[in-house]
């Protein structure tokens, strides 16, 4: 294993041991039978209409060079798992957040900091849309999230 | 180095990567006779001893070394590999701090092994005396256990004494044993009591106990060894985004001995 491989399993081991035992209210640990993909559930607690009574299951894909580079966060689209409405994330999963590309990152975010940034996210949104362009990306796209070049034009969404 | 020597090293490198170990280890002794006191020729060789588990070979593999290159990290570091493998501990961590201390003044890209090497030395070290106590303890139990059970029955053959008497010293002395088996129990379980890792002793970035915490202006620490992987990619604060140098980061030195000392009674945190 390279060294790299090394840190991001030693960092991912104890990461899974402090989130099996304690997670913030909303979000649920589905399942990370490895430590190269994991499933959550989360859940926008306040009352806001667009995401009542909705759970949404995230996708985690972590590189070799974890925690050092971003991990890949999707939405997932399952029969009770809806992708939820969000100027910033495209009907496919694909999450446009700051957080999550190449410069927004930091090391010292994680899987539960990177979870409760989604909920707060939906939280603090009204509108009922997709991005522009929406379904033409979601047809076209063939690059994977991180290669993704996002125009942050909005961080205020 | 002679071009015969260089030509055996790198065949040797090829062997090593490959997984033969023993070939290594051979082409490397022939180029050393090729050319005698080449340090690395050395260290590359002390690498396949100790892929052969050949602790005293790659100790001296390295003490040879170190004669002609006194600034040889590898040397350090596989020394304290090998003197770990023997549980000597002291030595163990000894060499794993000298080869810290090179890595730190040279931004040597091991630091982040080299880290995790001292670690071990400190946990191994602390496993060893914890056993060794609980050893000591038992045993100490056992002997106290057999003295008394010898004080009770010599009451008990004491010469005239009614069947009521006896069965009182009996249930005395009884009384006494359970108390003190008692007092062993209550240290062992609070030998067994894990305390929870306390948070400020946790790097955010690699999520490891700390071993040379630094501190940015945020007043946030971080593990030297992290923070050099983070700005290689980044030459940012992770928490500000604000520009950041490997020459900003300052040791925090009250930090660390908290680490240490907390360690130093609870060596299992390495591997929290």
């Amino acid at each position: 294993m390279p060294p790299t491989a090394q840190f991001a399993a030693k960092r991912l081991a104890k990461e899974l041991q402090k989130i099996t035992n304690d997670l913030p209210p909303g979000i649920t640990l589905v399942q990370a039978d490895n430590l190269d993909e994991w499933f959550l559930d989360i859940q926008v607690l306040d009352n806001n209409p667009l995401y009542q009574d909705q759970t949404y299951r995230l996708k985690f894909k972590f590189g070799s060079s974890y925690p050092i580079e971003p991990p890949e966060v999707t939405f997932v689209k399952l029969a009770d798992r809806p992708i939820p409405i969000h100027p910033h994330i495209y009907s496919n999963g694909i999450i446009c957040l700051d957080l999550l590309g190449q410069q927004g990152w930091s090391p010292v975010q994680n899987v539960e900091s990177v979870c409760m940034s989604l909920q707060s996210m939906l939280t603090g949104n009204t509108k009922d849309e997709r991005p522009p362009g929406d379904e033409e990306f979601v047809k076209a796209n063939r690059l994977r999230p991180k290669d993704i070049d996002f125009y942050y034009h909005d961080n205020n969404v | 180095m002679s071009a015969r020597a260089m030509q055996l090293k790198e065949e040797g490198n090829r062997h090593f990567q490959a997984g033969d170990y023993v070939s290594a280890e051979a082409l490397y002794s022939k180029a050393l006779i090729a050319d005698p006191g080449n340090p690395t020729l050395y260290t590359n060789r002390a690498m396949a001893r100790l892929k052969m588990n050949l602790w005293d070979s790659v100790i001296s593999d390295c003490n040879e070394c170190l004669k002609f290159a006194p600034d040889s990290m590898k040397a350090h570091y596989y020394l304290s590999q090998a003197h770990l493998a023997l549980e000597a501990y002291e030595e163990a961590l000894k060499h794993a701090l000298t080869a810290y201390e090179m890595c730190v003044k040279n931004k040597d890209k091991s630091l982040t092994a080299v880290t995790s090497q001292a670690l071990r030395c400190k946990k191994e070290r602390w496993a060893d005396q914890d056993k060794r106590r609980r050893r000591e303890t038992s045993s100490l139990e056992f002997e106290v256990v057999a003295m008394m059970e010898r004080e009770r029955d010599e009451a008990l053959n004491g010469e005239g004494l009614l069947d009521s008497e006896r069965q009182e010293v009996r249930e005395e002395w009884d009384r006494k044993m359970e108390i003190m088996r008692g007092v062993f129990e209550k240290s062992r379980a609070a030998h067994e009591q894990r305390r929870k890792v306390p948070d400020w002793a946790i790097d955010d970035i690699s999520f490891g106990f700390m071993h040379d915490p630094v501190i940015t202006k945020t007043g946030k620490s971080y593990e030297r060894a992290s923070m050099l992987e983070h700005l290689l990619r980044s030459n940012t604060d992770p928490l500000t985004r604000e520009p950041l140098r490997i020459e900003d980061l300052r040791p925090n030195i009250d930090l660390k001995q908290a680490c240490d000392e907390f360690l130093e009674e609870n060596g299992w945190a390495v591997d929290w």
